[in-house]
């Protein structure tokens, strides 16, 4: 299992169009809407690379977001 | 489905109390026809591994590449499992609990009868929750927490006071020295096993339940043996006999407890314990038509029409709807990126992070930051004094960014 961060930069507008059409993208685990220097923040959960490619080309392809930049993974402490 | 994960805590909370206040109304029919509570609560049990047992088997069976249980009530369950070594001493301790939290309920419904004036007392448990979380827990409670725990707990006592049920001192002893204690070892356990991951995956709350009310029904059948032998009575013969003679009411009562429960671990999984036993409290409001109906049966007492209790009842409502808001609306969170400087251990700072009270998740990431960091807090400023001073302190971190969550969602 390959789980990723993708930090996400929207153009200024209506960010609920947005997250309407990432909640409908499968293998999102989470999004969060955040204040600082991104927009948007989400959690993949997908069982390869080819997967997460796909997945950040869902999000590519949705109006409005500008930049998204993936952050892979490598090691995890939570409660 | 996404939904926000503040909902989903509460439909799962709030989904377990009404089931929970149904179960007591039932509790109390059978109180009529069962009087000994190790009678009682051992034919429950016994009941309970069968229905568990069966639920989870049947819940086991896998429909389009996914089991139904993953489908309809816990989309981290696999398929029913045999007990994992790393779960069996939290496993023990949580059954433990229920054993005493059990008898020790049904002594007390032996007692007083109407189940909601003995649910209440079940409450203060909140507060020994917060006790304990305070030393045990990686966040400290916050005033916010301490105070609205204490308005719950009030609430609760205030909404269940009663002119015709009187307390006695074997009662409160039972509710502070067994009933309580008996749930802080089953919660706090039980948060234990859910946050647990078994072969790189969540734990589920289905095989977390099943195995607790088997070492539950163990403990019980081992103490009831001893009683009986020294006693001389018999309440494990009678408690066999029980689960025959009234085997409809007690098949209910388990299968209640079972999605119950379910529900709560799941509950547990999302929210601290003291906050998750909190909103649970709110079983004293749903147990409240329960009663009624049980009164006009006359299975319990007629419960009063004095316009004096009736104001103190609608005091403690209110007051305990209050104190589980304030606990919704107080939590901030936030994520924090953070950039390493080169020439330190990436697992070393790592865990000199994770030793930072409030940060709930530390990832080592690939591409623009080293690491994220998820941070759990009840008010910035414990944000910046807690969080933010101790992470300027380690030396490894070149730069960090700290990004208020501001709304979330999470996959169910």
């Amino acid at each position: 299992m390959i789980n990723a961060y993708i930090l996400i930069h929207v153009k200024t507008g209506p960010s609920d169009k947005v997250i309407k059409e990432m909640r409908k993208i499968e293998n999102i685990r989470k999004i969060s809407i955040i204040a600082g220097d991104y927009d948007i923040i989400i959690r993949v959960e997908v069982k390869s690379l080819d997967k997460l490619l796909k997945v950040t080309n869902k999000i590519q392809m949705i109006e409005g977001v500008i930049k998204t930049t993936t952050h892979i993974i490598e090691k995890e402490i939570a409660l | 489905m996404k939904i926000r994960k503040k909902y989903l805590f509460y439909v799962l909370a709030f989904s377990s109390s009404i089931i929970a206040a149904l179960i007591s109304g039932i509790d109390a029919i059978l109180n009529l026809y069962l009087k000994n509570p190790l009678v009682i609560g051992l034919s429950v049990f016994f009941m309970g591994v069968i229905i568990s047992f069966l639920l989870t088997l049947f819940l086991s069976i896998n429909y389009k590449g996914k089991s139904l249980g993953a489908r309809t009530i816990d989309p981290t369950f696999k398929r029913i499992r045999l007990i994992k070594r790393q779960e069996i001493k939290y496993q023990l301790l949580s059954g433990a609990g229920n054993a005493i939290l059990t008898i020790g309920y049904f002594a007390l419904l032996v007692i007083i009868k109407d189940p909601s004036i003995v649910l209440p007392f079940s409450q203060v448990a909140i507060l020994y929750l917060v006790i304990i979380e305070a030393v045990s827990e990686k966040d400290a409670p916050t005033l916010v927490e301490i105070q609205s725990s204490i308005i719950v707990t009030f609430g609760a006592i205030l909404g269940s006071i009663s002119l015709s049920g009187e307390l006695s001192l074997e009662a409160l002893v039972i509710v502070f020295l067994v009933i309580n204690p008996g749930w802080v070892l089953l919660s706090v356990n039980q948060r234990k096993l859910k946050m647990m991951k078994i072969e790189n995956k969540s734990n589920d709350a289905l095989n977390i339940r099943l195995w607790n009310v088997i070492i539950a029904c163990l403990f019980t059948s081992i103490f009831v043996l001893i009683y009986d032998y020294f006693q001389g009575t018999d309440n494990l013969f009678q408690a066999v006999l029980a689960s025959f003679n009234y085997l409809g009411w007690l098949a209910l009562i388990a299968t209640g407890v079972f999605f119950s429960f379910i529900f709560y671990i799941r509950a547990l999984g999302i929210g601290k314990a003291s906050v998750t036993q909190a909103v649970k409290a709110s079983v004293i409001i749903f147990i409240i038509p329960v009663s009624i109906i049980l009164a006009s049966f006359g299975i319990i007492s007629p419960i009063s029409t004095d316009p004096v209790l009736i104001l103190i009842k609608v005091m403690g409502i209110v007051l305990m709807l209050l104190g589980i808001i304030s606990f919704a609306i107080t939590l901030t969170k936030a994520y924090v990126f953070i950039k390493m400087k080169p020439g330190y251990q990436i697992e070393e700072t790592m865990q000199k992070l994770w030793d930072i009270k409030g940060v709930n998740r530390v990832c080592a990431v690939t591409g623009d930051y080293d690491f994220i960091i998820k941070i759990r807090t009840r008010t910035l400023v414990k944000g910046y004094e807690r969080i933010l001073r101790k992470l300027e302190t380690i030396e490894a971190i070149k730069n960090y960014r700290w990004q208020s969550v501001l709304k979330d969602w999470e996959d169910i």
